[in-house]
């Protein structure tokens, strides 16, 4: 038996490693205000009971930021939810707008702290396909990873989701120092089997700096986990 | 003694200062390196507290930053989260490396170790 690891798993290991640090990190730093938070009502607690003045404006304020981090964590941990739940079933049907929103949101520490800014375009009409959803979102966030690489100075990615004749295709627009052969090279072994398991393809369209991800309307659920 | 707090998270970062002050800790805060430096170069800090990550410029780029305008100042890192290797390579560089969340008297205490007090 090869001790080698499975690119493919280790690729999805990865993503799902560096999604749990990045979701921990947000929680620990909701956490963090909340303790503070916390923290400041038990300190004016104890100068009221010395007989001093407490600013109560300000506790109004504090209960605001402290309902505002219960909000941002549990959106943390729905976000987290979808992810792990992404692995149920490896043929759903997925409305790519909500999808890319959820990427966003799952990326959103690391392309931040990296300065950039990622966006999509979210279309008044669902842009379902039925595939993997977990090989869809690692891939998403593979061509990320490498979107941030050939960016022009405004470090800025949009993402476009759109019907095609063939199926759907999301358009990762902003990259003016896109090249074929950068395309060509970011296709390494993990990339080309989740492709493949997705029955897609990449373009390269360098004048417009645009990578064009092609997948089905289906993903042959048989022949793509096989 | 003077502090400068710097941390993205507005609403941790203004909380803890407000809570330092009650103390009689003079701290003040900003949310960028950008801000940071700008402080830094109207004002004398004994010490920085700073989150190692940040949009832009990390705390431990700001560190290097902040020592050639202020040689000797004393840092204290904080993160909500890295890896083994961060906390390896930041414990080496700052008097004291931090989770979040913090305990303020154990912040307290380590500020006055950072400073010899």
């Amino acid at each position: 038996m090869s001790d080698r690891i499975d690119p493919l798993g280790e690729a999805g290991l990865a993503f799902y490693s560096k999604v749990s640090a990045s979701i921990s990190h947000e929680i620990k730093n909701s956490l963090a205000v909340l303790n503070e938070s916390a923290g400041y009502l038990e300190d004016v607690t104890l100068m009221a009971k010395k007989g001093m003045n407490v600013n109560m404006e300000r506790l109004e304020s504090l209960a605001g930021t402290m309902l505002k981090q219960v909000q941002r964590s549990n959106a943390i941990v729905n976000n987290m939810n979808r992810l792990a739940h992404s692995l149920d079933d490896p043929a759903s049907q997925i409305d790519l707008n909500p999808l890319l929103e959820l990427m966003i949101s799952l990326s959103e520490r690391t392309t931040v702290t990296r300065g950039f800014k990622v966006s999509a375009a979210s279309s008044d009409a669902a842009v379902t396909i039925t595939t993997h959803p977990f090989f869809l979102e690692n891939l998403i966030w593979l061509i990320l990873d490498f979107a941030m690489t050939v960016t022009g100075d405004a470090k800025t990615i949009a993402m476009l989701p759109l019907k095609t004749e063939s199926g759907v295709a999301i358009n990762f627009t902003g990259l003016e120092k896109l090249t074929k052969r950068a395309l060509y090279d970011f296709q390494t072994e993990p990339v080309r089997r989740i492709l493949s398991i997705l029955n897609g393809t990449l373009q390269a369209d360098e004048d417009k700096g645009i990578i064009t991800l092609n997948l089905p309307e289906k993903t042959n659920k048989q022949g793509g986990l096989s | 003694m003077r502090l400068l707090l710097v941390d993205d998270e507005e609403e941790f970062v203004a909380t803890l200062a407000e809570r330092l002050s009650l103390r009689n800790i003079a701290a003040d805060w900003v949310t960028s390196a950008e801000k940071a430096e700008k402080m830094i170069a109207t004002k004398h800090y004994d010490l920085v507290l700073l989150d190692v990550k940040m949009p832009q410029v990390g705390g431990r780029e700001l560190k290097k930053i902040i020592e050639k305008k202020l040689p000797g100042i004393k840092t204290i890192y904080l993160t909500g989260h890295g890896s083994e290797e961060d906390y390896q390579a930041g414990s080496a560089e700052a008097e004291y490396y931090l989770m979040k969340p913090i305990n303020i008297n154990d912040l307290i205490a380590k500020i006055n170790d950072a400073l010899g007090k």
